[in-house]
């Protein structure tokens, strides 16, 4: 009887502090661990491939893949990307190929990504633009840095006047290194 | 005499509050540390892009593919040679097809896949690399691009 009376008085004191180890040594793994993600963002966009829009006509067939020119025959805003050695944006034009021709017509070189950006806004905003698609042509040693300036500024762009209507697609093709513009 | 008797009890501090507080601390540092980002190739310097936008990965599939500095392709920690590239692609574009009819995301008669190719390319990238990535998804039928930059400069 007097062992029973006595156990049911005993405390049962759990001893913490090895917990408390364990716990601070987890926490000093986290904190040795933690490394806040960068503050990345990004581009989105739809892009289907190049070589559906050329045109049937000179010997090439609609979907070849080899056609140095894919943009033939379409309502096509093209933006020629040429590149200087080093990789930085040596050259900068903006031209169309429209139904019926067969060469490409620059319409202008613009000076700066500001020119572009304007250019741009008075082709594709009018509300009879004929433009429905947008093909960079670039430069093969253009830096992806370069490249994404120019990337900003068509997905920027909406179409016909209306802000809502942001460009259906872009398509990215690989400029033949110095070969001048619609040549 | 009272004296002695101080001398002897002995003060026990209650761990309780601090273990729960360590505890607190713990699971905030598990919560926000982000094991996704194992899937970054930290050894790159992304361009910066002010208006890039917040990543929202939503529902949609993505895939990631790494071009860093030494104009390597890499997948993961895993470095894929460029003559290996393609092959990984169609493999990839395959086990991508499968998931997404397994998801009804695509319909049977289309070639084209709603995964979403994530790009994080070093801002020293030549296109001449970039455009090896794009045109082989393009031609695997993936459609949906993201190129992701820094939304300001680092420091």
């Amino acid at each position: 009887m007097s062992r029973k009376r006595a156990k049911k008085s005993e405390e049962v004191e759990l001893n913490l502090a090895a917990m408390l180890d364990m716990a601070f040594q987890l926490l000093t793994f986290f904190i040795l661990t933690f490394k806040p993600a960068p503050v990345e963002g990004q581009i989105s966009m739809r892009m289907p491939p190049p070589h559906p829009l050329a045109l049937a006509s000179g010997g090439q067939s609609a979907g070849e893949k080899d056609t140095n020119d894919p943009v033939k025959g379409f309502n096509t805003l093209a933006i020629w990307l040429d590149s200087a050695p080093d990789g930085t944006l040596d050259r900068l034009s903006v031209g169309s190929i429209l139904p019926g021709s067969n060469d490409r017509q620059e319409i202008g070189i613009a000076p700066g990504l500001q020119a572009l950006k304007d250019k741009l806004k008075d082709m594709l905003g009018k509300p009879d633009t004929p433009f429905d698609q947008v093909v960079i042509q670039v430069g093969s040693n253009l830096r992806y840095d370069e490249l994404m300036k120019v990337m900003e500024i068509c997905t920027k762009q909406s179409v016909g006047g209306d802000p809502r209507n942001k460009l259906p697609g872009l398509s990215l093709v690989e400029g033949v290194e110095g070969a001048p513009p619609g040549k | 005499m009272s004296g002695s008797l101080s001398n002897k009890s002995s003060a026990e501090p209650n761990l309780t509050p601090i273990l729960d507080m360590v505890f607190q601390l713990i699971t905030f540092f598990m919560l926000v540390t982000n094991f996704k980002n194992n899937l970054i190739d930290k050894n790159m310097e992304l361009p910066v892009v002010g208006t890039a936008r917040s990543v929202d990965p939503g529902e949609m599939l993505q895939l990631l593919v790494n071009i860093n500095a030494k104009h390597e392709y890499t997948v993961g920690s895993r470095v894929i040679a460029k003559e290996d590239f393609g092959p990984w692609i169609k493999q990839t574009a395959a086990q991508s097809r499968m998931t997404e009819r397994r998801l009804e995301r695509i319909k049977e008669d289309t070639d084209d896949l709603t995964t979403e190719i994530i790009v994080r390319a070093d801002k020293s990238t030549s296109f001449r690399d970039l455009n090896v990535v794009v045109r082989a998804m393009q031609d695997e039928g993936f459609r949906r691009f993201s190129f992701r930059a820094m939304e300001k400069a680092k420091g």
